[in-house]
C-alpha cells in the first residue's frame, strides 16, 4: 500500500455511509454506493478503508480478469476449458462425464482506483505492447474494467470524470461485459463491479443515468456535535503524526469487523424473503415514484444484505425500511409537478424571504438553499454590506457604477428606482450548444467540443491528419505487430513509419460566452418580481460559474440599454453588479436588442468560433423605441427577426411575466421572432430527473 | 531549478508578515496541506515562495531517487525502479538534499503532470516504461502553482485526485502505474481573474490574502532592496545571509518540536466550536486549525498551544472555508471569522 489507509472503523459517525458500503461488500449485486457530500467529510475516507475489509474470493488461477470458476468466463478461461476437455476425452473415456475444471486460487477481492486522468485503452483494455512487439500478435492487456471485476472500482469525484469514461463504465455496470473493439482487437470478457463513487453537487451532477446505476446512494454531512468534532480532530492528527502506529491501535478491530463482514457474506444465500416482505418492497418503491425496476430489486437485495449483517434467517419489514432512504433518494422523482411558486404577496413586493419560505420544504435537499439563507442574512447584515461596497473600488477593471441616481433623476412621473434584492436562487436545466466537429480553443465545462490546442483530454486516436499532436501510445501499438518483417537500423526496437501515425483526438468542455440582458425598467419592479427575476439571474450564474463560462450583463431601462459588465471571466464581479442593479422607468427593449447584438457581434469578431448564448430577461412590454416615430414593440419583432442571421448565436429568453388572468404574451412572441427556446422563471429550475433528460434533448 | 540563477532572499522581503508566517508554517509542518496566495498583481506572491528555497531544511533521500521516497517507504524503491525499467541498485543509499520547490506551469499538459509513457526508451528497446511527472518529482517537497485560478479543469481534477490521498496514479497511455506523492501546494492567484473551485480551495490548508504595502516607509524600503539586489545580488545575498540562516535554525528548531506540542482540552473544543459558529464545510477546517496552532507554538519556541495560537491559526484556515454562495468574497470572510472568535470564546457549559 503506498499511502497507509486511514481504518475503517476509526471514521467517526456517517453511520449511513459505513453501513451502505459495507452492505455493497455483503451483497456486491447492489451495485454501488454513491457518496455525496460536502468536502472534507471523510467521503474518500471511507471508501478507500473499505477496500481492507473486502472478503476473499474464489478466482481461476491465472486468469488476467479474475473469472469466478462458476462462470461466466472469459475467452481465454473458455479456451482454457475446451483444451482441458479435449484432453480428457483423449485420455480416457471413463472421465467423460466428469467435467473438466479450471483450477481456482482464493485471492482478496480487487479495490481499483479509476483516476480522473485515464484514457480509454486503460479503462476497457489495450493492445499488448511487449507481446506485439515480440510476436507480433495481437494480445490484449486487460483495462481496469477486467481487472475490477468481482471488485470495487473507484472513482473519487466522479462528477468530474469525462463523459466518454462514463460511457464506457456504464456499458460495462449495464451488462455486467466490457465489450472492446479497438486497435484490430475484439473481445467480450465478464466485468461486473461494484461502482463507489464520491462527490461534491457544489462541482455539478451527475448524468441520471449514471446516477442510476449507483445502487445506493447516501447523502452526508459534517458532524455538528462539539464532542465528536474533538474526537475527530484528535484521530486524524494521530493519523497524520504516525500512520503506523495508529493502525495498529485499530488492527483488532479492522480484523474483527472483517470477519463479520466474511460471515455475513456466507450467510446471505441462506437469507430468505417472504413474499409479504418482498411485496412491501414493491410498494415501498412505487410510493416514491421511482423510475424503473432497479429500485424494487435494489430494496430487496440491500435488504437481503442487511438481514445477512445482523445474522437473521429472514429479511422482515424492519430491514427494507432500514434501507429504503439509500436506495430511494436518488431515484425518487416528484409524483405531481409541483405548483408554480405562489405570486409573492402584493403588498410587500420588496420581501425576499417570501418565496424562500415555500421553496424550502419543497426539496429538503437542495443543497444551494442553506447557502443561499446564509448569504441572505449575510447581506442584510449592515456591516456586511458596507464591506462589499467598500472592497469595490480595488476592482480596476471595474466598468463605470450602474447606480448613478444623482446625476439622472428620475423622470417625472416615473417610479422611483429601486434596489431588489436577490430572490432564491435554483439548479438550473441544463443549457448549452450543440456538440459539432469544430475544433476550437478555450476551456471551461459547458459545451463538449473537440480542441485544435494539444490540450485537453487525449480522447481517442485517429489516422493522421499532420497536425503535429502525434499519440505516441497509439502509433507504437499500430506500428508493433509488423515489427517481425520490417528491417531495423541497429539501436533500435521499433521502426515506425508514416502508414502508423495515429493522431490524439482531443476533446474538452469549453464555457461559452453568455450574454445577459436584462429589464430593468418600471414594470418588472412590480410585486417584487424583479427580486424573482435576480433570482433566477442568480442561479444562472452560478451555473455559469461551475461551467467557466464568460458573462456580460447588459441592462435596459428608462430610454437606453447600457452595458453594465464587458465579457469576463469574473462571474463574482457579474454577481455583485447584478445584486446592485436598480430597477425603474420604461422600457427600450428595441435598444437593449441592439445593443446587445451589437456586444455579440464584437465578441464573435474577436474569437469566430465562439458559441455565444444570449439570455434576455424581461417581460417584453417594450414602450420605447429607436425611431422616433416607430412602434416600439414592434420594432423590437423587427430587430429580433433580424438578429437571427447570426446562426452562432443562441438566443434564450426568459419571460418574467406573471401567470394570471391577464397575460400579454409579448415574451414569447419576441422568442419566437427570435428562434429562441422560451422559459418562464418558474420553467427555468430544473426540478426532476425526467426534467433534466427532457431538457438535454431541447439542446 | 531556483537556486540556479540568483534569487531574492527571503529575510529581506519588506512587510507580508502573514505571508511569511504561513509559508514558514507549511515548511516546519508539511501535513498543513498547503497555501493559497490571494493577491494584486506586484505584491511579492512569487518572490515570498521562491526565495523559500533559502530556508529550506534538508532532507533523507535515496540517491538518485527521482520519487524522492522517504526513509519509510523504501521497500517501494525496488517496484519503482522496475517500473522506471532500471536496473535494481541494490542496497538504497540514503543522502540528505534540501526540499524541492517544483513549479507547475499553467500551461502545462495532463501527462507531463502525472507522467506518461518514456517514449525514447519505447522507441530504442520496445520496452513499456514510465516516465515520471511533475507529481513524482514534488513528492515531499513543494508544488508551486503560480496564476492557480488559469490552470485548465482537467490539470486541476488531476492535482485534487492526489491531493487528497498523496498517491498519483497512472492509468493512461497503456501504463498503469502509482507512486506517493505527498507534497505542500503552494498556489498564487489573483480573484480579479475569476475564483478557484471550492473543492481545490478546500485542498489548500491555509490561505492568506495580501495587498500593497500602504505605509510610505516600507514602500520606499522595497524599493530600495530590490534596487540594490538588481545591482548585484551576490553581495545582497551575503547581506541576508545570516538572518536567512537565523530564520533557517529556527525552522529546524520548529521542526523538532511541534511533534511534542500538547494542547488543553478546553481549547480542542473551542476550536470544534469555532468552526461550527462559523458554518465551515466538513472537518478539513478543525484539523487544519489544530495543526495550525501546535506548529505556530512550535515557532514561538512553546510546547503548550495558548488561546492566541488558535486565533491566529483560525485566521489562516478559515476564511477560504466559509460556507459561501460561490459569488462571495473571501476577503469578507476574515472579519467573520474575527467575530466567531468572539463568540467561540465564551464558555459553554452545555459540553
Amino acid at each position: 500500500m503506498i499511502s497507509p489507509l486511514y481504518p475503517f472503523p476509526a471514521v467517526i459517525g456517517q453511520e449511513d455511509l459505513k453501513k451502505a458500503l459495507i452492505l455493497c461488500a455483503i451483497n456486491p449485486l447492489i451495485g454501488g454506493v454513491l457518496i455525496r457530500g460536502e468536502k472534507g467529510t471523510a467521503k474518500s475516507t471511507a471508501a478507500r478503508g473499505l477496500s481492507e475489509l473486502l472478503p476473499e474470493i474464489v478466482t481461476v488461477k491465472g486468469c488476467p480478469n479474475g473469472c469466478d470458476p462458476m462462470g461466466p468466463l472469459c475467452p481465454q478461461c473458455l479456451a482454457r476449458l475446451k483444451e482441458l476437455a479435449l484432453d480428457n476425452s483423449g485420455s480416457s473415456l471413463a472421465t467423460i462425464n466428469n467435467s473438466p475444471s479450471l483450477e481456482s486460487v482464493k485471492r482478496r477481492a480487487p479495490f481499483l482506483t479509476l483516476p480522473l486522468s485515464a484514457t480509454e485503452d486503460r479503462v476497457a483494455g489495450g493492445l499488448d505492447l511487449s507481446e506485439a512487439l515480440a510476436s507480433g500478435r495481437r494480445r490484449v492487456t486487460p483495462g481496469l474494467l477486467a481487472q475490477a471485476h468481482r471488485g470495487i472500482l473507484y472513482i473519487d469525484e466522479v462528477n468530474l470524470l469525462d463523459d466518454h469514461i462514463v460511457d464506457l463504465v456504464l456499458d460495462a455496470a449495464a451488462s455486467g461485459v466490457n465489450r472492446l473493439e479497438r486497435e484490430g482487437l475484439s473481445l467480450s470478457h465478464p466485468a461486473n463491479f461494484l461502482l463507489v463513487g464520491t462527490m461534491n453537487p457544489e462541482e455539478g451532477e451527475l448524468r441520471p443515468q449514471f446516477l442510476d446505476r449507483f445502487g445506493l446512494s447516501v447523502a452526508i454531512t459534517s458532524e455538528d456535535n462539539v464532542d465528536l468534532r474533538v474526537e475527530l480532530m484528535l484521530r486524524r492528527e494521530a493519523f497524520d503524526a504516525s500512520p503506523i502506529s495508529f493502525r495498529k491501535l485499530y488492527q483488532k478491530e479492522v480484523d474483527s469487523l472483517k470477519e463479520r463482514l466474511y460471515k455475513a457474506s456466507r450467510f446471505l444465500p441462506k437469507v430468505k424473503v417472504p413474499s409479504s416482505v418482498r411485496r412491501f418492497a414493491s410498494q415501498l418503491a412505487s410510493e416514491h415514484n421511482t423510475a424503473g425496476h432497479r429500485a424494487d430489486l435494489t430494496l430487496e437485495r440491500a435488504a437481503l444484505a442487511l438481514a445477512a449483517w445482523k445474522g437473521l434467517e429472514a429479511v422482515g419489514e424492519a430491514e427494507v425500511i432500514e434501507v429504503s432512504p439509500m436506495v430511494l433518494a436518488h431515484r425518487q422523482r416528484e409524483a405531481v409537478p409541483p405548483p408554480p411558486p405562489p405570486p409573492p404577496a402584493p403588498e410587500e413586493p420588496e420581501e425576499p424571504e417570501e418565496p424562500e419560505k415555500q421553496e424550502d420544504p419543497k426539496d429538503p435537499e437542495k443543497p444551494q438553499d442553506q447557502e443561499n439563507q446564509d448569504n441572505q442574512e449575510d447581506q442584510k447584515d449592515p456591516e456586511n454590506q458596507k464591506d462589499q461596497k467598500e472592497s469595490q473600488p480595488e476592482d480596476l477593471n471595474q466598468p463605470p457604477e450602474p447606480q448613478d441616481p444623482n446625476q439622472n433623476p428620475p423622470e417625472p412621473g416615473e417610479a422611483p428606482e429601486t434596489v431588489f434584492e436577490i430572490g432564491s436562487t435554483f439548479r438550473v436545466v441544463p443549457i448549452r450548444s450543440p456538440f459539432d466537429r469544430i475544433r476550437r480553443r478555450g476551456s471551461g465545462r459547458r459545451s463538449r467540443s473537440r480542441v485544435s490546442q494539444k490540450q485537453g483530454r487525449y480522447v481517442k486516436s485517429g489516422p493522421d491528419q499532420g497536425r503535429g499532436d502525434l499519440a505516441v501510445d497509439a502509433t507504437i501499438r499500430a506500428a508493433a505487430p509488423y515489427q517481425l518483417s520490417r528491417e531495423k537500423p541497429p539501436g533500435l526496437a521499433l521502426v515506425v513509419q508514416p502508414s502508423d501515425f495515429r493522431e490524439a483526438v482531443r476533446e474538452k468542455k469549453m464555457g461559452n460566452y453568455l450574454f445577459f440582458t436584462v429589464d430593468a425598467s418600471g414594470s418588472m419592479g412590480a410585486r417584487g418580481r424583479m427580486a424573482a427575476s435576480k433570482g433566477a439571474i442568480m442561479s444562472l450564474l452560478l451555473d455559469a460559474y461551475q461551467k467557466r463560462d464568460q458573462v456580460a450583463l447588459i441592462s435596459f431601462r428608462r430610454d437606453q440599454a447600457q452595458v453594465n459588465l464587458p465579457l469576463t471571466a469574473s462571474i463574482d464581479l457579474a454577481g455583485k453588479l447584478l445584486s446592485e442593479l436598480p430597477v425603474g422607468g420604461r422600457t427600450p427593449l428595441s435598444s437593449g436588442l441592439a445593443l446587445t447584438y451589437r456586444e455579440v457581434r464584437n465578441s464573435l469578431s474577436k474569437n469566430p468560433l465562439a458559441r455565444p448564448i444570449v439570455i434576455i430577461i424581461t417581460d417584453g412590454r417594450g414602450n420605447v423605441s429607436l425611431a422616433p416615430e416607430a412602434k416600439p414593440f414592434e420594432e423590437a419583432l423587427k430587430l429580433a427577426k433580424a438578429m437571427t442571421w447570426e446562426k452562432r448565436v443562441k438566443y434564450i429568453v426568459v419571460d418574467t411575466e406573471e401567470t394570471g388572468a391577464v397575460t400579454f404574451g409579448l415574451a414569447r412572441r419576441l422568442a419566437e421572432s427570435l428562434s429562441a427556446v422560451y422559459f418562464k422563471t418558474e420553467t427555468l429550475e430544473s426540478k426532476t430527473l425526467v426534467d433534466l433528460v427532457k431538457n438535454d434533448e431541447l439542446f | 531549478m531556483f537556486n540556479k540563477t540568483a534569487v531574492y532572499p527571503f529575510a529581506a522581503i519588506v512587510g507580508q508578515d502573514k505571508l511569511k508566517l504561513a509559508l514558514i508554517l507549511n515548511i516546519i509542518n508539511p501535513t498543513l496541506s498547503g497555501v493559497l496566495i490571494r493577491g494584486e498583481k506586484g505584491t511579492a506572491k512569487s518572490t515570498a515562495v521562491r526565495a523559500l528555497a533559502d530556508i529550506l531544511p534538508q532532507i533523507e533521500v535515496i540517491e538518485g531517487d527521482p520519487f524522492g521516497l522517504a526513509p519509510e517507504e523504501v521497500d517501494l524503491y525496488a517496484e519503482l525502479c522496475q517500473a522506471l525499467g532500471r536496473e535494481s541498485v541494490g542496497q538504497p543509499v540514503f543522502g540528505l538534499r534540501k526540499v524541492k520547490v517544483v513549479e507547475l506551469p499553467v500551461g502545462a499538459t495532463e501527462d507531463r503532470v502525472v507522467g506518461s509513457m518514456d517514449l525514447e526508451r519505447a522507441l530504442k528497446t520496445g520496452d513499456k516504461r514510465v516516465e515520471p511527472g511533475l507529481l513524482a518529482q514534488a513528492h515531499r517537497g513543494i508544488l508551486y502553482v503560480d496564476e492557480v485560478n488559469l490552470l485548465d479543469d482537467h490539470v486541476v481534477d488531476v492535482l485534487l485526485d492526489s491531493a487528497a490521498m498523496g498517491v498519483n496514479t497512472l492509468e493512461r497511455e497503456g501504463v498503469s502505474f502509482s507512486h506517493p506523492a505527498r507534497f505542500t501546494l503552494v498556489g498564487t492567484m489573483n480573484p480579479e481573474e475569476g475564483e478557484l473551485r471550492p473543492q481545490l480551495l478546500d485542498r489548500f490548508g491555509l490561505c492568506v490574502n495580501i495587498g500593497g504595502l500602504t505605509d510610505l516607509e516600507q514602500r520606499v524600503a522595497i524599493l530600495e532592496r530590490r534596487a540594490s539586489f538588481e545591482q548585484n545580488p551576490e553581495s545582497f545575498t551575503v547581506a541576508y545571509a545570516q538572518e536567512s540562516s537565523q530564520i533557517a535554525e529556527r525552522i529546524g528548531k520548529a521542526r523538532e518540536l511541534v511533534g511534542r506540542v500538547e494542547i488543553d482540552r478546553d481549547r480542542l473544543y473551542r476550536i470544534a466550536r469555532f468552526s461550527l459558529e462559523l458554518g465551515v464545510d466538513g472537518h478539513r477546517g478543525d484539523i487544519i486549525i489544530l495543526k495550525a496552532a501546535k506548529t505556530l507554538a512550535a515557532w514561538h519556541g512553546r510546547s503548550k498551544v495558548e488561546d492566541s495560537d488558535i486565533e491566529a491559526a483560525a485566521e489562516l484556515a478559515l476564511p477560504h472555508r466559509v460556507r459561501r454562495q460561490p459569488l462571495m468574497e473571501i476577503s469578507d470572510n476574515l472579519e467573520a471569522v474575527r467575530r466567531a472568535g468572539q463568540r467561540a470564546k465564551a464558555p459553554q457549559s452545555s459540553s
